[in-house]
This record gives C-alpha cells, structure tokens and sequence, in this order.
C-alpha cells in the first residue's frame, strides 16, 4: 500500500524529473549522450554504489552513520581477486565469502557501537582503517588481473542488454523499499530513527534492529565489492576509495533524513543515477577536472534543495488529493438519497 | 611507532645534545667518522601503492647484499597526498643525523623548505621519482640531484609504438593521472608529442587520477561519445586496466587500441592477449637503488652531485 501511495508517487515522478532533466542538459550538450550505449554504460557502472547505498539508507534511517563501506567494498573485492587467482577457488564460492566478509565487518560494527554505546561515526571511521588495511594485506598492495573468471555478473545477459548484477541492484532496491515501509522491521527502523527512547518505552528494543542494519549494511557493501571487482576484471586495493561519500550524497538527494527516521530506498536509487548520470554526463561533454568537482558539489547540494522543497509541494499535492478523494466519498452516498 | 605531537620537540631537542655530546667527543678522532657506516633514510610516498612497495623491497634487498657498506631506514607515509606527514618523517630524520635522504616527495614544491633544513644539517638529498620544482629550488638557492627516469621521454615511446599500429587522423584519447602530478604531466606531454608526430586526432584529455576504477567510468563515457575512437592512452597500468574492462564491456575489444605505463604485474597477461598493446618500464623496484647508490658515491667523494637519468624500457609482446 505504502509503495503506491499518492504522495509516494509524487516524489518518485520528482526525482525522475530531475533525473530526465540532467539527461536533456547533457543530452543537447553532447553529441552522443541520448544513445543507448550511454543508458547501458550507466546500468553497467551503477550497481557497486546502488547497493552499497541500499544499506546506507537503512543506516542513516535508524540515525546511524556508516564510513566504512568504501573501505569493506575495497577489501571484499580485494578478497575474491586473492581467492579467485591465487586459492583457485571457484567463483561463486568465493563470492559467499566475501559476502560473509562484508556482514562480518558490518556485524562488528554495530557490535561495538550499539552495545558500547560508541557512535557509529567513529566505529565505522576505525573500520575504515582497518578494512582498507585488510585490502592492502590480502592484496599484499598488488593489482591482481583476474579476467573471464569474474567478468560474468557484469556482462550483459543478452536477451536483456543489461548486466546480472544490474537486475540483481534493481531487485535488492524493491525488497529494501518493502523492507522499509511495509514489514515490523522497517517501521520500527523508522521509529528508532525518529526516537529511540519512546521506542524503548514502547516495549521495543532497538538493540537487535540496530545491529542488524550495521551488519546489513555491511553485507551489501560486500556485494558492492564484488560488483566492482567483477566489473572492472581484476582485483585493485584502491577501489571504493571515498565511495561512503558518494552513496552518502546519493541517499541525502535520495531525500533521507541525516537526522534519521525518514528515508526511501527507491529515491535513494535516483540519487545514485542522478550521480552516476553527472559524472558520465561530464566526461562526455569533455569537462575538465576542477570544473567537474565544483559542478558535482554545486548539483548535490542544489539537489538537496530541491529536495526539501520537493518534499513541501509533494505533502501540499497529496493533501489536494485526499481532500478531492474525501469530498467525492462524501458525495456518493448522498447521491442516491 | 607514532610519539604524540608535543613529543616531538622534546626528541629533536634530546637528539640535538646527545649530537652535540658525540660531536665533542669525536673531535680528537675525525677519522674514525669516515669508516662508519654511513646511515641513509630512504623517504616513499604510499606503501599502499604497489609501485612504492616494490621499491621499498628493492631497496632492502639492496641493503641486505651490501649491509658492509649502509644501513637502510625506510619509511613511506600512508596517503599519497598527505604532505604534513611526509614532512614530518623528514624532520625525524634530520633529528635521527642520517647522512642522507634520498626521497620520492608527495609534492614538487611543498617539500623544499623541510629539505632546506635537512641540507642545513648537512644532510645529502637525493631526489628520486617526482622531480622537485626547478624554480622553487631556484628561488631557495638549493642544489639537489635528481635520480630518476625521464618520463616525458618514456610516455613518447609508448606512444610510437602504439602510433605504428594506427594511421593518422585516427581519434585517440588520453587518460592522465592526478593532474598536479609532475610525472603525471610529463607522461601526458609524451604522450602528446609523439600523437602530434604520428598525426592523430586527439578528442579528449581526461584525468583518471591514477585509479582503476575512475579511469574506467572515464573511458566508459569517452566511448559512448566518441564512436569512431581507436586509441586510448594511459598514463599508468591500473587506468589502462580500467579502459579495457570499459572496452570490453562497450562490446569494442580489438577495435580500440590502449597504452599503458609502469609494466606493473597485472598488465602481463593483457600485453600477451595483445588488449594493451605496449607499457614502459621503469624498473620501478630499482628506482630507491639507483638513488641510494649515487648517495653512497656522492658521500665517498666518488661523483659529483649531477642529476642521473635512469633507464625507461618499451615493453611490448
């Protein structure tokens, strides 16, 4: 129900014409932006950020704060190039242990912070160090080429055009949608978020929750790791380097609350593609590179702004809306007498 | 080991007396100082960097085969741009009295002034990887040898033989590193220079900033816009692995052409399959040895302090 609701939609359709607007801007700009390999580039580079960014959703949801995600990406990718190449391990199972990698990590940050009562900024900030540390030891600080081995999750299932690891992001963006709004977990997510003490004094306890959007979080950084390595066919210590800043940008223009207990997965996936779209947008266009980051910076923070605005005219246009639906109600019944 | 900051002071203070001690002590013995082993501090940018790394072990196992002749003090500091702690580590060695530095500084100019005072001390600098900024040694007045490869000259080799395989008027792109960087830039006026011979078409000048994965969102969108391109030139191995994986995924393997630099081990395989066709060599692991053996000359009196080019080779299949 909550999926579909009139205010929901109209957020939705806000953030797609942000999105449809960047791709005109770009699209008159350059020569070759409105053409097919462009949207299948962006679904091909997507997913890494996306799901890393589905966890951060739910992160920032309960008012928590995860730095370590680029870092448990880096070292999970890192992991499965070392598996792969060097233990000759077959591909999927060495997969399932980077993803028990990555809820490893993030279990261990929401242990320490949840139960030490430490916040999550500086937990995470000290996983960041370590798994970043990790990354370099496993790799013994060596880019590793791996090749057709991993390729396979990022290549373009043919029927389809798009990547496996594409419809997986989709996919996994629809569940943790569904998992926020309309399931006992989410809500009390949210609830949390808005306010942990009446949380607690109504007989919930936030203490398993918590933790499991920390270690959530971290597994779906370690898929991200894997998408990465699989996409890029070799293992690099140094990637994911500053992505908890990115998924962090994509989920605030996503329209979630740093303060916690608001957020949406599926605008969450807008933020990423209006992002992802950007940085594709002004490569394309041949930018150089100081006048891409101020660009980059300048659309985040217009975004945000436009978010908030965004959110004042969805409210206004859905109350509109249940009062017309109100009044109509009302008037049925009469009719007949 | 990492002393809290206001420590600091306190050890160089400490280091300054007991020098001064020895210093009276030894007066009588000058002679005794010259059959000492002489101490030289070997100064990196990131160890996380698998170039510094493996000059780091190059390094060692250099000492290890002479450790008659030196002792070795090797310390890298732990982010690329972290100049503050890579001046740090040159004070500390100036208060641990090395008799030389030889160092790849994280930055062309910034790193003068803590040089100046290590030449004070009368410490010997060897300059290895990134060149200091001539004007700015000018302007000091300070005299440091550069030991290293020419660059500018390497990135023109690569970029000839990938001219051979293209004729001219094709498209080509480059794919620079962190654009502040003085290696980076000579890579990339190499570059130019032999596209500008061979007479190719240079559609774009992008930065990768030394990463894989930027370099392959870069070259994912040169791709899409430049349809007609034949060319991608990369100022390092780990952007050059990025555009591969950008072109294979943009279904154009063996259409578009890439260059790469630093013959770094996960290249091999690509210049086998013929995906890259050719990298240059430094001899990134020999690089701290060729500085610390013209330290260990200049210090014996056996050369001048004079700049020395090292050897960059042209690896193809």
């Amino acid at each position: 129900m909550s999926l579909f609701k009139p205010r929901k939609l109209i957020e939705y359709a806000a953030m797609a014409a942000i999105w449809v607007a960047l791709i005109l801007l770009f699209g008159s700009l350059s020569h070759n932006f409105l053409s097919s390999r462009t949207f299948l580039t962006l679904a091909n580079r997507i997913p890494a950020l996306a799901v890393v960014s589905v966890g951060m959703t739910l992160v920032l949801v309960i008012g928590g704060i995860d730095l370590s995600v680029g870092s448990v990406a880096g070292l999970c990718g890192s992991l499965l190039g070392v598996l792969v190449l060097n233990c000759h391990m077959p591909f999927w199972e060495a997969v399932v242990l980077c993803l028990i990698m990555g809820l490893a990590a993030g279990t261990a940050n929401g242990l320490v912070s949840v139960c030490l009562n430490i916040p999550s900024f500086i937990v995470t900030l000290g996983m960041l160090e370590v798994a970043r540390g990790l990354a370099y030891l496993v790799t013994n600080s060596q880019t590793k080429y791996i090749g057709g081995a991993v390729e396979g999750l990022s290549e373009p299932v043919a029927s389809f055009g798009v990547s496996p690891a594409f419809l997986i992001t989709v996919a996994l963006t629809i569940i943790g949608q569904i998992v926020l709004s309309r399931t006992v977990f989410g809500r009390y997510l949210i609830a949390i978020g808005t306010n942990e003490g009446a949380t607690r004094l109504a007989g919930i306890n936030p203490v398993p929750s918590k933790i499991a959007v920390f270690a959530l979080a971290g597994l779906l950084s370690g898929l991200g790791g894997v998408f990465l390595t699989s996409r890029l066919g070799s293992a690099d210590p140094n990637v994911g380097v500053g992505m908890e800043l990115s998924a962090i940008a994509a989920v605030v223009i996503g329209g979630t609350s740093l303060m916690g207990g608001r957020g949406s997965v599926i605008n969450t996936f807008f933020g990423v593609l209006i992002i992802a779209t950007l940085d594709a947008g002004l490569a394309q266009i041949g930018a150089s590179e100081p006048a891409k980051r101020v660009i980059t910076g300048a659309v985040i923070v217009a975004a945000v702004v436009l978010d908030a605005s965004r959110q004042r005219l969805a409210t206004r246009l859905a109350q509109s809306f249940n009062v017309v639906k109100r009044n109509a109600n009302t008037a049925a019944p009469t009719s007949p007498n | 080991m990492k002393l809290p900051r206001f420590c600091y002071p306190l050890v160089i203070a400490a280091c300054a007396i007991l020098s001064g001690c020895n210093k009276g002590e030894n007066q009588p013995a000058t002679g005794t100082s010259n059959t000492e082993k002489p101490k030289i501090a070997l100064v990196m940018k990131s160890l996380a960097n698998e170039f510094f790394s493996t000059m780091e072990q190059g390094a060692k196992k250099h000492q290890q085969a002479h450790a008659a002749d030196y002792d070795l003090l090797a310390n890298g500091i732990k982010n690329e741009t972290d100049l503050a702690e890579q001046v740090t580590l040159v004070e500390q060695m100036i208060a641990r009295g090395v008799n030389a530095i030889v160092i790849a500084p994280a930055d062309s100019k910034a790193l003068v002034t803590v040089l100046k005072h290590a030449k004070a001390a009368n410490i010997l600098i060897i300059n290895i990887d990134n060149k200091l900024d001539a004007d700015v040694l000018k302007q000091e007045n300070l005299q440091i040898p550069f030991v290293g490869p020419d660059n500018r000259e390497g990135a023109r080799k690569v970029g000839e033989a990938l001219a051979k395989k293209l004729k001219a008027g094709d498209e080509v792109a480059i794919i620079e590193g962190i654009p502040t960087a003085f290696n980076g830039q000579q890579r990339r006026l190499g570059f130019e220079d032999a596209m500008k011979t061979g007479g190719m078409k240079m559609v774009t000048t992008q930065a990768g900033n030394w990463e894989m994965e930027k370099a392959n969102n870069v070259a994912s969108a040169i791709l899409s816009e430049h349809p007609d391109l034949k060319a991608i030139l990369c100022a390092n191995d780990n952007m050059a692995l990025g555009a591969v994986s950008a072109i294979e995924s943009a279904g154009k393997s063996g259409k578009v052409l890439v260059v790469g630099f630093d013959n770094i081990s996960a290249i091999k395989p690509l210049i086998e399959k013929g995906a890259v066709v050719a990298t240059a060599d430094q001899h990134g692991d020999q690089l701290a040895v060729f500085g610390i053996e013209a330290a260990l000359k200049i210090l014996k009196g056996q050369a001048p302090p004079a700049d020395q080019t090292t050897p960059v080779d042209l690896i193809t299949k």
